[in-house]
C-alpha cells in the first residue's frame, strides 16, 4: 500500500555565517494513512525541520518529499500553499495563533482559503470549536485565552478542513498536565477518525499514545518502535462537518 | 546613568538608519518651512532700506486733492526738508489683452525728496516716459520701446525712457495702478482737466519718528477723507507686504509638515518600541525605571530632530531670498538673507516639542508592560480588536485584503496616524491643484499679482510630502513586514499563497488610503478656502480645481501606495515559512 506520506533520503543542510550545519542527512520514512506517529530525539536532533519540509515549510537540500506517491518537494511555493490548505493541518508549540484574529476566525481561515463560503466557514468553525471544548469564547482575542484555550483553537484551525495529515511541533510542549492531557486526547480522537498524525515531541506521554515512535539523532533516524494498539478514546466530534 | 542613557539613544539611531533618515528628513523639512516663513518677511528689509536711502525718500508722502493742500501740509510744523508738491493723473495703457490702469506722475524737475531711483535708461524723463520696474517687467516692456497711452486728445505714443523704482511704491500687480513719470507737459497733454490731478508731496521730518504724529496733523489740517498720508513704516510695510501670500502658505505647510511629521514619527518610534518589546522588559529588569526607558527614545529624537533644525535652517535661510526676489522688482539691490539666530530657536521649539510628544505618546503602551510579560514574549499582542476591524470582518471584500484590514486595524493609533498623513498630504495636493485651477481661470493676458514663485514653492512643498508620504509608506510597510514575519509564515502554513500574502499587505494599506484619499478632497477645499480668504484673495476669483483633476488625488494615492508598499510586500512571501517560524 502506498504511504500517505514518504520521506526518501531527505536532507537538510543550513549555511548560517558561512558555517554549514547538517540538519538532516538522509532520513527515509514511510508513514501509513491513519497512522499516529511520533518523533521524538535530543534538541538539535533534527525533529522540527523534518516536520517542516514534510509540510512544504522549507525546501530540502537533497532527497524527496512525497504524498501520495506525488512528490511534493519540488512544487512551487502557491502550490505548496494550496495543498497544505485542504490537504495538511499543522500545529506549533507556541500555538502560533494570528493576534489580529479572534478565536473563531482563526480557525475558519483555512475554510475559507479552501474556498467555503463565509457563513458556511463561521458555521463549521463554531462547531469545531464547541467540540473541542472552546466554543464559549468565540470572538476572544488570542490573548484573552489560556494556553490551553489557544492550544485548542489552534488544532480547530489544523482540523477545520478535515486533512489527511496532521503535523505537530511538541504540541503539548508548552502545556500544563492538564491541559497536555486534553490535547492529546483531541490528537487520540482525530487518529481515531482516520487522519494520519506525525507528532514531534519530548512528552513520552504523547510518545506512548502513538502508534509507533521514531527517534533521531544527529540528523538521521536511529530507532523505530512499533508499539501496542493505542487505546481507544471517545471521539469529540462527528465524523460529517457538512463538508 | 545620563551617559549611558545617551549611549544607548546613540546605539538605536546607529541600528535604524533608514527609520533615523527619515524623521531627519521630515523634521528638517518643518523646520524649513518655519524659517522660511520667518525669514520672507525680512530679507527685502535691507533692499527696501537702501532704496529708501537713494530716493532720500519722504518720512511722510500726503496725496492730496490740490497743490494749495500740498503746501498746507508742508507749512506745518517740524518739516525739515519738502519737495514741490507733484502732480499725477490715471491714464489707460493699451496691452495685448485689453488696458491697464497707469498713475502718471508729471515732473517738472528732478525731484530732491523721494527720488525715483533709476534702473535703467534715463530718469528723470526729459522726453517719454520712465516706467516703474515691477509694471514694465509684469507687461514686458523695455527700454527704447514704446508705450501707447489714451489721452483726451486721442491715442498718445511715447518712448519707454528708462525704468525706476521708488520705495513708496509697492509691486505691480499689487499695487495697481501702476506709476510712471512723464515731464509736467505730457501729464496736461494726457489729462488737460487738471481739476482730475492729484497732488503728492513729500516730506523730510527733522524728528523722523515724528511722522505717524505729523501725519495725524496733516489728516486733520484738511478736510476728512481729502487726504491719504503714508509714513515711512507705512511705506516700508506696504512694500514689504509681498511676502504675504509666501507666510501664508509656508505657514499651512508648516503646520501641514507638522502634523506628518508627528504621524510619522510616531508611527516609527512605536513600531520600534513595539519590536524591542523585549529589549525594553530586558532594560527594565536590569534597572531602568519606564521613564528612563522613555528618556532613551526621547533623546534620540531630540538629537535627530537638532540635526534637522540645523539642515532646516540653513535651507530656509539659503532659499528665502530667492523666493523674495520678485519683491526686489521694486528695490535696489537683491533680498539677502537674514539667518537669525532667533529663526533658529523658533524653528526649534516647535520640531522638538512634535518629536518629543510623539515619542511619549507612542512609549507610553510599551514602557507599561510587566518585565516578565515582555521578556516572556516577542511583541505586544493585540489584547483586542478595533471596532473598525470588526466591522471589516463583515465586509464583502477579497480574503486577503480582509486579513491585511484586520491586521491593520487592529493597531488603531497607527492606521491612524497612517491614514492622517495621506490625508494631509492629499489635501494639499488638492490645495495645489485648486489654486492652478484659479491661475489657470484668470482672462488672457491679465496680468497676475501672484508670483512664479508662489506656485513654484506650492508645488515644491507638494512634491516633498509626496516624497515623504511614499517614503513613509516603505518605511512602514518594512516595520509591518518585520514585525508580521511570524504571522505571514503561520498564514503560508495554514494555506495563504505567497501572492495572498502579498495582497493582504498592499490591500490592506491601499483601502486605507482610498478612505484617507477620499476624505483629503473635502479637507483641502477647506484648507485652499481658508488660505484664499486670510491671503485677502478675491472671493469672485476663487476657483476649486475640476471634478476630473480632483479625481486624479485617490487614484494617485492609489498607485503610489501600491507602489511603495509593493516591495515589503515580496520581501514578506520570500522568507521561507520554516525560517520565519524558527523566530520564535
Amino acid at each position: 500500500m502506498t504511504p500517505v506520506l514518504e520521506a526518501r533520503g531527505l536532507a537538510k543542510t543550513y549555511d548560517p555565517g558561512g558555517a554549514q550545519v547538517l540538519a538532516l542527512r538522509g532520513v527515509d520514512l514511510k508513514i501509513g494513512r491513519g497512522e499516529f506517529v511520533a518523533i521524538m530525539g535530543p534538541s538539535g536532533c533534527g525533529k522540527s525541520t523534518l516536520l517542516n519540509l514534510l509540510a512544504g515549510l522549507d525546501r530540502p537540500t537533497a532527497g524527496e518529499v512525497r504524498l501520495d506517491g506525488e512528490r511534493i518537494d519540488g512544487l512551487s511555493e502557491a502550490d505548496l500553499a494550496r495543498l497544505r490548505r485542504r490537504r495538511i493541518g499543522f500545529v506549533f508549540q507556541f500555538f502560533n495563533l494570528v493576534p489580529a484574529l479572534s478565536a473563531v476566525e482563526n480557525v475558519e481561515l483555512p475554510l475559507l482559503l479552501a474556498g467555503r463560503r463565509r457563513r458556511d466557514a463561521r458555521r463549521i468553525a463554531s462547531e469545531l470549536m464547541g467540540e473541542l471544548g472552546v466554543g464559549g469564547r468565540p470572538a476572544a482575542a488570542p490573548a484573552e485565552l489560556s494556553g490551553g484555550q489557544q492550544q485548542r483553537v489552534a488544532l480547530a484551525r489544523a482540523l477545520a478542513n478535515t486533512p489527511d495529515i496532521v503535523l505537530g511541533d511538541e504540541p503539548t510542549g508548552n502545556l500544563d498536565s492538564a491541559a497536555a492531557r486534553e490535547v492529546l486526547g483531541l490528537l487520540r480522537a482525530a487518529r481515531d477518525r482516520g487522519q494520519t498524525l506525525l507528532i514531534v515531541t519530548h512528552d513520552a506521554r504523547v510518545a506512548a499514545a502513538a502508534d509507533r515512535v521514531i527517534a533521531l539523532r544527529d540528523g538521521l533516524v536511529s530507532d523505530k518502535a512499533e508499539l501496542q494498539a493505542p487505546r481507544p478514546v471517545a471521539l469529540p466530534f462527528g465524523s460529517d462537518r457538512g463538508a | 546613568m545620563t551617559a549611558t542613557l545617551v549611549k544607548l539613544a546613540f546605539a538605536g539611531i546607529r541600528s535604524r538608519l533608514l527609520a533615523s533618515a527619515l524623521t531627519v528628513l521630515l523634521s528638517s523639512a518643518a523646520a524649513a518651512t518655519i524659517v522660511l516663513a520667518l525669514e520672507v518677511g525680512e530679507t527685502a528689509r535691507d533692499p527696501w532700506q537702501r532704496t529708501f536711502d537713494a530716493a532720500h525718500g519722504a518720512h511722510v508722502l500726503a496725496t492730496v486733492p490740490s497743490r494749495a493742500d500740498a503746501r498746507t501740509i508742508a507749512a506745518l510744523p517740524g518739516v525739515a526738508e519738502r519737495d514741490e508738491p507733484v502732480p499725477s493723473a490715471l491714464a489707460s495703457v493699451a496691452t495685448g489683452g485689453g488696458t491697464e490702469r497707469l498713475q502718471l506722475a508729471g515732473l517738472r524737475s528732478a525731484a530732491r525728496v523721494n527720488t525715483p531711483v533709476r534702473t535703467d535708461g534715463s530718469a528723470p524723463p526729459t522726453d517719454g516716459i520712465v516706467l516703474e520696474r515691477s509694471f514694465a517687467r509684469a507687461l514686458h516692456l523695455r527700454v527704447g520701446g514704446a508705450l501707447r497711452l489714451s489721452a483726451a486728445g486721442g491715442p498718445i505714443e511715447l518712448p519707454i525712457a528708462g525704468t525706476a523704482v521708488l520705495p513708496s511704491q509697492a509691486r505691480y500687480p499689487r499695487s495697481n495702478p501702476g506709476l510712471a513719470w512723464v515731464p509736467r507737459s505730457t501729464l496736461a497733454r494726457i489729462q488737460p482737466d487738471r481739476r482730475r490731478w492729484s497732488w503728492t508731496q513729500a516730506i523730510r521730518l527733522a524728528d523722523p519718528s515724528a511722522a505717524p504724529a505729523f501725519a495725524a496733523r496733516a489728516v486733520a489740517a484738511l478736510p476728512p477723507g481729502a487726504a491719504y498720508v503714508a509714513t515711512r513704516e507705512d511705506q516700508r510695510a506696504e512694500a514689504l507686504r509681498e511676502a504675504q501670500p509666501l507666510q501664508i502658505i509656508l505657514t499651512t505647510y508648516t503646520i501641514v509638515l507638522l502634523i506628518v511629521v508627528f504621524a510619522v514619527v510616531a508611527i516609527l518610534v512605536g513600531a520600534r518600541a513595539a519590536a524591542q518589546h523585549r529589549e525594553i522588559g530586558l532594560l527594565k529588569a536590569v534597572g531602568l525605571t519606564p521613564r528612563q526607558v522613555t528618556t532613551v527614545f526621547a533623546i534620540e529624537a531630540a538629537a535627530l530632530g537638532l540635526v534637522a533644525v540645523v539642515v532646516g535652517f540653513g535651507l530656509g535661510a539659503l532659499l528665502a531670498p530667492r523666493l523674495t526676489a520678485p519683491s526686489a522688482d521694486t528695490m535696489v539691490g537683491s533680498p539677502a538673507s537674514a539667518a537669525s539666530p532667533w529663526h533658529l530657536l523658533a524653528a526649534s521649539v516647535p520640531v522638538l516639542l512634535v518629536l518629543l510628544g510623539s515619542v511619549r505618546s507612542s512609549t507610553r503602551r510599551s514602557t507599561r508592560f510587566s518585565v516578565l510579560h515582555a521578556l516572556q514574549s516577542g511583541a505586544p499582542s493585540h489584547a483586542r480588536r478595533s471596532r473598525v476591524a470588526r466591522a471589516v470582518a463583515g465586509a464583502p471584500l477579497p480574503l486577503p485584503v480582509t486579513l491585511g484590514l484586520k491586521d491593520l486595524l487592529s493597531g488603531r493609533r497607527r492606521a491612524l496616524r497612517l491614514g492622517g498623513a495621506i490625508a494631509v498630504t492629499g489635501a494639499a495636493i488638492v490645495f495645489a491643484l485648486s489654486m492652478k485651477a484659479s491661475l489657470d481661470a484668470q482672462a488672457a493676458g491679465e496680468v497676475s499679482d501672484v508670483t512664479d514663485e508662489l506656485p513654484a514653492l506650492v508645488y515644491t512643498l507638494d512634491a516633498l510630502l509626496l516624497v515623504i508620504t511614499a517614503t513613509t509608506l516603505v518605511a512602514i510597510a518594512l516595520l509591518s513586514v518585520r514585525e508580521r514575519i511570524r504571522d505571514y509564515a503561520v498564514l503560508k502554513t495554514v494555506g495563504l499563497t505567497p501572492g495572498q500574502v502579498a495582497s493582504s499587505l498592499v490591500g490592506a494599506h491601499v483601502a486605507l488610503a482610498l478612505v484617507a484619499a477620499l476624505l483629503s478632497i473635502p479637507i483641502g477645499i477647506v484648507l485652499y478656502r481658508a488660505v484664499y480668504a486670510i491671503a485677502g484673495g478675491d472671493a469672485e476669483d476663487l476657483v476649486i480645481a475640476p471634478w476630473w483633476s480632483l479625481a486624479l488625488v485617490p487614484v494617485g494615492t492609489l498607485l503610489l501606495v501600491a507602489a511603495a508598499t509593493g516591495l515589503p510586500a515580496r520581501l514578506a512571501t520570500r522568507l521561507p515559512a520554516a525560517e520565519a517560524l524558527r523566530y520564535e
